[in-house]
Parts: structure tokens; C-alpha cells; sequence
């Protein structure tokens, strides 16, 4: 039964509440985990654990931007999701190639694989659910 | 804790998932059978979290206690709203969005075996 939607059919809608699932138990585990690092061992590493805050709150962002409707939360899903994968692809080929600079694991080191690689996939499956809701037109509603 | 119960729980809530997976399979929204299987996981994760909650308390010291109790309350909160989620849009991806939060509970669980293992009394 879809809404009276506007053009776009609304991303918190069929598999995209799948989606919005996944993305927020990575923004609960994300911003936990971050949380536990900055309160007990800051001073370890820093920077990973500054990482570690800053994709959970990429992950809370993009769950509010998929799981709302309308243009703006439209834009934030958009942006969100691409500084995800941007996030992902720059950490885990750090992570990789220069070791010493994340000596302790965040969401993205190796691509996610510590999660099952699914901090790789998630946002190419974001993107594509974007892109397919996106465009104009009435979609079959299933 | 109490290991068999925490296996158990790896046990059932493999399963939910693949009860909501198959749900979502047959094109079928979250019914009452699926809403009874997650009330059985969540009151055994309750099960599991209060006996966990009494041990600490009592001066059980798992690795990194409070990451340990922080995952012990997120193995009770989560399925409610992830259950209230997958009913909200009642169609055939409730139950997916069910094994979303059962397979995340299940990592919890073992998450919690693996500090509780380090225990020092």
C-alpha cells in the first residue's frame, strides 16, 4: 500500500527498512564502541578512536536520513552514505597499507572485515537503494 | 552468566533469524508465530542479562566490565524496537528486519561469552 508519495517513493519503504535495520545496529555499535574507547583509553590512539566516534555518528546520520521522508532527509541519506563508503575505502586501505597510524581497530580498518565486510557493502547497497528510489516515477510498492 | 544458557542463546537466535528470513521468503508479514519467537529470545536474553547484572555485582570482574555491561543492556533493548520496526510496515521485510536484530544478538551474545571468559573472581 504506498503512500500518496510525491514522485519518489520513499526510501523507509519494503527492503529499504532492511537497510535502515542494518544501519542502525552499525550506529548503535559504532557510537558504543566509540563511546567505551574515548571514556576508558583515549590516550592510546587517539586517532582511531576519534574515527571510531566520527563513523558512528556517520552511521546515525544515514539511518535518520534513510528512515525519514522527504527532500532534505533525501539529501542528508545522500551525503551520509557517501562519506561512509569514502570513510570505509580511505580507513581500511590506511589501515592496511600504514599500520602503525591505527594501531587499534575502528568500524572501517581492513574494509570492514573485523564486521563481516558488511561496513564494505552497506553503502554500495545505500547508494544503489538511493539511486533506485530516487527516480521519478510511481514504483510497484511491494 | 551461565555458558549453556549463553549458547543456547547463540543457538535460538540463529534460529529467529532464519525463521524471520524465511518470512520474508514466503511473502509474508511478521505474524503471530514470529512475535511469539522473538518474546521467547527476548525474555531468555532477559534471563541471561539479570544473571549477568547479579554475578558483576556480586564482584565478577569480566574483562573490560563495562564494555560487558554495556553489551548486556543492549541484549535487552534492542529486539522490542526492532520488533515494533518490522510491525510498523506490515509486509514480507518485517521479518528480514527481525533476523537483522536477531543475527546483531546473537554477535552480542558471543560477544559477552568472550569477556566473560577473562572473568576474575
Amino acid at each position: 500500500m504506498p503512500d500518496a508519495a510525491p514522485r519518489r517513493r520513499a526510501t523507509a519503504t519494503g527492503p529499504g527498512r532492511v537497510l535502515i535495520a542494518v544501519y542502525a545496529i552499525f550506529a548503535l555499535s559504532a557510537t558504543a564502541r566509540a563511546g567505551v574507547q574515548l571514556a576508558t583509553k583515549f590516550h592510546e590512539a587517539p586517532l582511531a578512536y576519534l574515527l571510531s566516534a566520527f563513523s558512528g555518528v556517520v552511521y546515525i546520520l544515514a539511518t535518520v536520513g534513510l528512515a525519514r521522508t522527504g527532500p532534505s532527509a533525501r539529501r542528508l541519506a545522500w551525503t551520509a552514505v557517501t562519506i561512509e563508503l569514502v570513510g570505509v575505502l580511505v580507513v581500511g586501505s590506511l589501515s592496511v597499507f600504514d599500520r602503525v597510524a591505527f594501531p587499534s581497530a575502528t568500524v572501517w580498518s581492513g574494509y570492514g572485515a573485523g564486521y563481516g565486510w558488511v561496513p564494505l557493502v552497506l553503502p554500495l547497497l545505500g547508494l544503489f537503494w538511493l539511486y533506485r528510489t530516487g527516480r521519478n516515477g510511481p514504483e510497484k510498492a511491494r | 552468566m551461565i555458558h549453556p544458557l549463553a549458547v543456547a542463546l547463540v543457538i535460538v537466535t540463529g534460529a529467529l533469524a532464519v525463521f524471520g528470513i524465511a518470512s520474508t521468503v514466503l511473502g509474508k508479514p511478521p505474524g503471530r508465530p514470529l512475535v511469539l519467537a522473538v518474546g521467547v529470545v527476548e525474555a531468555l536474553l532477559v534471563v541471561q542479562a539479570l544473571i549477568a547484572a547479579v554475578r558483576v555485582f556480586g564482584g565478577a570482574r569480566p574483562v573490560e566490565t563495562s564494555t560487558f555491561l554495556i553489551y548486556l543492556v543492549v541484549s535487552v533493548c534492542v529486539l522490542p524496537f526492532f520488533l515494533q520496526f518490522a510491525r510498523a510496515e506490515p509486509n514480507r521485510w518485517g521479518g528480514t528486519v527481525i533476523a537483522v536484530a536477531a543475527v546483531a544478538m546473537g554477535v552480542v551474545v558471543l560477544r559477552l561469552l568472550v569477556l566473560w571468559a577473562g572473568t576474575s573472581a
